[in-house]
């Protein structure tokens, strides 16, 4: 990672990881009796060990001038592995808390391991670690493509992928130790939140510069959607976790938001965390991997443009839908849930176009794993956005909310959408980054991709199974007119889907193991692609096609 | 006068309402303007070239 | 026009980025924007009272072991949750709640209401195994509560930032704060006195874990357990019939 930087640069990264470790100093210091102080430590071990990687290669030969006419690949490759990496985190975490809720005794006589602690460990470690590296890595890789320009900057890429890093370990051990501001999905604290800003205005200022110096008159549509995902969450982020701590030197904070605007400002954050993260970026990734793996245009430039507005404009008023029958105002829930219906169409119109580009090439959906991967992908993001329309209507979700159908329908977003369009994309992008002639194993990806089937349809079909039946326990009436339930009864009836569900985990995160496996021995093992071809612009053909035909 | 709930709730019922309409009318006339649709068509073509270089 | 327009958007891509945020801030600016004037739509409840000390920190360990992650705190207008929980939530009993806690799952019950249901021993018993007492329970036990001491020495500081943000916490309040936390569970020290003092008579001061020579993190998690929905009787008084509760016109 050195060999790519100049001294200058090489100094530059010195001083800023020098200043990290000072800072971690401090927060040691001045948190030496709170979890602050832990973290004090992280951070300064974050920045030391990275400077000693520095110092270690600083006297290495500095790269030639025409590094700039070559793509800035190193981040990407790093972003890659740390997508992996917390792929099998977060999954894991996830099948010990869904099986702590079959077998509640799976824990330690301890705090750290409780479900409530785990929780947060669960979603941070997929969505952040795995979702938040997928797509800034992608993000690297599209943004250069298809501006046909490097990364404007050495050492910013690292700053935006390490930094963004040590808020996810910051994270996912604070839970562990108990700090949390119980927000759901922005449960870091004010600390970790300021640091998420630093790495975030940088890697926003990084993806501007690059798109200013691009060759291509026209941004493509893929840039927008990284684009509207970097800004909109930048707004959330800091509007949602505004806070007052303590004291300098403890982690709790209190948040300025109370009560049923803190209700509001929490959902509007999680509803859009949903669609800026989990939907704007992964589409991203659906409008350039796609083409790319189908080798075929996709189907209406326009229509992705139409459904790009649609999106950004039309989300932002869903989140009160999460509020429905509460003491938020009831015109408030009722614009949310307006609005969500609505949000039907620009969202169909994706799906669709994704689906409408592959027609014509069902053969290829057939023989390449890869590219089922994304179809299936396309399918349950319109499964799943046209269930979260559902679910957003009043009476439905009197029903549905607080019960595992809402589990089961995140999961057929995050399993279904999310997962898949991630894993047909880094199967698309390792050969190419790495310039492989193919992935290792064809089989393995087949493999995985029936693992992933598997397990998400189990996961979700025993959600939907224990959540409507849940939901429809609670309010069933004798004909006494009584309730003919208990809780305790309807818990009862929850054991069987419990250990159901944490079977479907367990297949989903054999696959993503499976996957790791796979990509970590193509870069070992699988020889560079014949030619360089990869290398000579305008061959007419992407190298992965060259590469993997039968795959 | 003065800024209370109901002037609020008001303006957002009205308002925010005339603003997506008037939005939307922007985005539609942009993404079928007849001088775009080279730039679109080139722009979906073109991230199919395999090139592996920036442009200088 | 529109296209000139956003051609140039395009090109600097700066205004691309202000096109996004004028199109996704509208959403939020017009939904949040009335809820800073939701005082003057809030019920009134004169006899809200705010949390102890002891409550508070318990608040923050029901946080911090992400008991809402399967706990809600929000009763909605629906005729088979008031019929099992009580009255619906009102806006008011959380007035003073930050973060809220109204959840978004029931793996267990809701317990918006929960206060002055069960037995101060019921719920020890409950968080020590929970199946000693429910045998069908899939919550975690939370056997260590009863061996931590409760950190009271920086409680005065929780106070304070509070009422940095709007809880009229009095100098008194503050100042008391771990002398009060410490009466709270204590019922025959001299500084049980002070709570009910400071904070009206129906503060419940007891040994909630059982011992009161020692404050433990129990005390403070039952504490705050058995002050849910006591906070006020607002929605006690409150009778209109659960579905035609809010305006519908509104």
């Amino acid at each position: 990672m050195v060999q790519q930087l100049t001294t200058g640069d090489r100094q530059n990264t010195l001083v800023i990881l020098l200043f990290v470790f000072v800072v971690g100093v401090a927060m040691a210091a001045v948190g030496r009796f709170d979890p602050l102080g832990v973290h004090g430590v992280i951070v300064m071990l974050f920045g030391g060990s990275l400077a000693a990687l520095v110092m270690r290669s600083y006297y290495e030969r500095e790269p030639t001038q025409d590094r700039l006419s070559h793509y800035y690949d190193d981040p990407i490759k790093a972003g890659v592995a740390l997508t992996l990496a917390w792929a099998i985190f977060g999954m894991f975490m996830g099948v010990w808390t869904a099986a702590q809720l079959a077998w509640p005794d799976l824990a330690f006589d301890a705090g750290w391991s409780t479900f409530g602690r785990l929780r947060p460990t669960h979603t941070t470690g997929v969505i952040f670690g795995f979702g938040g590296n997928a797509l800034i890595a992608t993000s690297f890789h599209v943004v250069q493509r298809t501006s046909r320009a490097r990364l404007a900057g050495q050492v910013s890429p690292w700053f935006v992928l390490l930094g963004f890093n040590l808020f996810c370990i910051l994270a996912v051990t604070g839970y562990f130790m108990g700090v949390t501001q119980s927000k759901e999905y922005a449960e870091a604290e004010w600390y970790a939140d300021l640091w998420l800003v630093v790495v975030w205005v940088t890697y926003f200022v990084l993806f501007l510069r690059t798109l200013a110096r691009r060759k291509e008159p026209h941004i493509y549509v893929a840039n927008w959607y990284y684009m509207a995902f970097i800004v909109v969450v930048a707004i959330l982020h800091i509007v949602n976790n505004l806070a007052l701590p303590i004291s300098l030197g403890q982690a709790k904070s209190y948040t300025i938001w109370a009560g049923v605007q803190d209700s509001m400002v929490q959902w509007w954050y999680g509803h859009n965390a949903v669609a800026f993260f989990l939907t704007a970026g992964f589409l991203a990734m659906l409008y350039y991997y796609l083409p790319v793996r189908a080798q075929r245009p996709i189907f209406s430039y326009r229509l992705s443009i139409l459904s790009f507005w649609g999106i950004t404009f039309f989300y932002m008023w869903a989140g009160s839908h999460h509020l429905h029958y509460t003491a938020l105002p009831h015109w408030v829930q009722n614009l949310g849930m307006t609005f969500s219906v609505m949000l039907l169409v620009p969202s169909w119109a994706s799906a669709g176009n994704a689906l409408l580009t592959l027609n014509g090439a069902w053969h290829r959906v057939r023989d390449d794993a890869t590219l089922r991967f994304i179809f299936v992908a396309a399918v349950f993001y319109g499964l799943s956005t046209f269930e979260g329309s559902f679910m957003a209507i009043r009476p439905v979700n009197a029903l549905s909310h607080y019960t595992d159908w809402t589990v089961g329908h995140v999961h057929a977003g995050a399993l279904g959408w999310v997962a898949f369009i991630t894993f047909g994309s880094l199967y698309t992008l390792v050969p190419s980054l790495w310039k492989r002639e193919r992935m290792y194993s064809p089989a393995l990806v087949e493999v995985h991709f029936w693992l992933a089937v598997a397990g998400t349809l189990i996961y979700v079909f025993s959600m939907w199974n224990s959540g409507i039946l849940q939901g429809l326990m609670w309010r069933t009436y004798t004909q006494e007119g009584t309730l003919a339930y208990s809780f305790l009864d309807s818990l009862v009836a929850m054991y069987p889907y419990y250990i159901a569900r944490a079977f479907g985990g367990l297949l989903f995160l054999l696959g993503a193991i499976v996957a790791a496996y796979n990509i970590w021995m193509t870069v070992r093992a699988v020889p560079v692609a014949a030619g360089g071809q990869a290398d000579v612009p305008d061959s007419g053909l992407a190298p992965n096609t060259v590469a993997t035909p039968a795959e | 006068m003065d800024i209370d709930h109901d002037t609020l709730v008001g303006f957002a019922k009205s308002w925010g309402l005339f603003y997506f309409i008037a939005f939307s009318i922007c985005v539609v006339i942009y993404a079928f303007w007849p001088s775009n649709r080279k730039r679109f068509d080139d722009a979906k073509r073109n991230i199919l070239d395999g090139d592996d270089r920036p442009w200088q | 026009m529109a296209e000139l327009f956003h051609r140039k958007l395009e090109r600097t891509a700066i205004g691309f980025v202000i096109a996004i945020i004028a199109a996704a801030s509208v959403g939020g600016i017009v939904e949040i924007a009335p809820l800073f004037t939701i005082n003057e739509t809030v019920e009134e409840a004169p006899d809200l009272r705010l949390y102890t000390p002891l409550e508070l920190a318990g608040r923050n360990i029901y946080i911090r072991e992400g008991c809402y992650a399967c706990h809600s705190q929000m009763i909605r207008t629906l005729r088979d949750e008031v019929e099992r929980y009580g009255p619906y939530s009102l806006a008011v009993e959380s007035k003073y709640d930050r973060p809220m806690l109204w959840g978004s799952k029931r793996t267990g019950p809701d317990l918006a209401r929960v206060g002055g249901k069960y037995s101060d021993f019921w719920h020890v018993a409950h968080l020590t195994n929970p199946r000693d007492v429910v045998p069908e329970s899939n919550m975690p036990a939370y056997r260590w509560l009863a061996r931590t001491g409760l950190e009271t020495e920086d409680l005065g500081r929780h106070l304070q930032a509070q009422r940095a943000l709007g809880v009229p916490y009095t100098n008194a309040m503050i100042t008391n704060a771990a002398a009060d936390a410490f009466g709270q569970a204590a019922p025959d020290s001299p500084f049980a006195a002070g709570v009910t003092e400071r904070y009206g008579e129906k503060t419940q001061v007891s040994a909630f874990d059982g011992v009161a020579t020692q404050l433990t993190e129990m005390d403070a998690l039952v504490a705050y357990l058995q002050v849910l929905g006591q906070l006020t009787d607002a929605a006690y008084s409150n009778t209109a019939a659960p579905e035609q509760a809010p305006d519908p016109t509104n």
